[in-house]
């Protein structure tokens, strides 16, 4: 079994430093991977970038992370990048990562994606060459995440994540206005994913969304928005076709205090 | 929830300009120190709502005095909550 941690849209600024790490700390018992779904920081400055990046410094389980729109505000997405990269995160845009971990091999293939909305009320590139380039970007995000993921199934990981900050479902925007849902995402990702294949999907970005939906391939989405989630981080166990051989990464032993929702034990939290 | 009131002007909003005038208390909300596109403003017959969710108690204060500012006359009610930062005690079978 893996247990992928996630979450997104944490928006850390000067004030917020070390708000979350000691949620962090506690990840080796209950999570292989942490999943980082965009949105970082507020405004995308080198300043925000650092306190995010001392907040995932040196964790025991590996990090993987695409950038959101906020991340890209102040025209540094690349400074961000390296300053997370710096960190030991493994940022994500168009292409994947293979992290070995003691329960097995876990594929994550990332990219920020776009709007344009979904099926039938969705953006067409027609026009204005804004509008045009508007399709286009997200096409390309899209593009970008399916070749990863079907680089991944290429190299046998025991599960194949796709990791986006904009939505590929509307599902999990329920609660936001319709009016908005063309800015929040695209059916293109989920075509990506449905084309590639996929064990799980994962974003942010809709922090009046909810947090469970599924493309129309199967594929199970989950949107971890902070104010979705309502706590530092999510986690999924996602089943591996056979049991692994042991990992060579940053993994840990399956936690003792911690229980699965299927199984919980005397004195549960709810 | 807590409500603010900011001292009436002579000249109370009507429906119409209320409406521009929380428009505009959204872009500022966007564009500003705050970056909290994460926030709904909606008018609730004379007064406005806040809702949503800030990462932070100092970013809510910014967004209540934007919201003061930018709406002065208005009764503010406002329901933003500041994000969690608990562990979660359980995790999502996907089988």
């Amino acid at each position: 079994m893996i247990r992928v941690a996630a979450v997104g849209d944490i928006h850390m600024g000067p004030d917020s430093r070390g708000a979350l790490r000691p949620a962090f700390d506690t990840l080796p018992e209950c999570a292989d991977i942490l999943l980082l779904a965009g949105d970082l920081t507020r405004h995308g400055t080198p300043e925000e970038a650092r306190v995010v990046a001392e907040e995932v410094r040196d964790l025991a389980v590996p990090v993987v992370a695409v950038l959101g729109n906020h991340d890209h505000h102040d025209d540094r997405p690349e400074e961000v990048t390296e300053i997370l990269q710096d960190a030991g995160v493994h940022v994500l845009e168009g292409r994947a990562t293979v992290v070995s971990t003691a329960h097995g091999r876990i594929g994550v293939a990332g990219t920020k994606g776009f709007g344009g909305g979904f099926v039938g009320r969705n953006a067409g590139e027609f026009g204005e060459p804004i509008m045009k380039e508007f399709v286009r970007y997200s096409r390309r995000c899209a593009d970008g995440l399916r070749r990863s993921l079907e680089e991944l199934g290429e190299q046998g990981c025991e599960v194949r994540v796709a990791l986006t900050h904009f939505s590929p479902v509307p599902e999990t925007l329920a609660g936001e206005p319709l009016e908005i849902y063309p800015f929040l995402g695209s059916y293109l990702l989920a075509e990506a994913i449905d084309t590639a294949g996929a064990d799980l999907a994962v974003h942010g970005h809709a922090h009046a969304g909810s947090e469970h939906g599924m493309t129309s391939g199967g594929v199970r989405v989950r949107n971890v928005a902070q104010p979705v989630i309502r706590r530092a981080f999510n986690v999924y166990h996602l089943q591996t076709p056979e049991p692994a051989a042991a990992g060579t990464g940053a993994g840990a032993p399956a936690g003792h205090a911690w229980q699965s929702a299927d199984d919980p034990a005397p004195g549960f939290m709810t | 929830m807590n409500e603010r009131s900011t001292h009436p002007t002579d000249d109370a909003p009507t429906a119409a300009n209320l409406e521009y005038r929380v428009a505009h208390l959204r872009d500022r909300l966007a564009r500003g120190d705050s970056a909290e596109l994460g926030v709904r403003v909606e008018a609730r017959g004379p007064g406005v709502l806040l809702t949503g969710t800030v990462p932070s108690a100092q970013c809510r204060d910014r967004v209540l005095a934007a919201a003061e500012e930018e709406l002065a006359g208005v009764q503010i009610h406002s329901d933003i909550l500041v994000a969690q930062t608990d562990s979660p005690d359980h995790a999502e079978e996907l089988s």
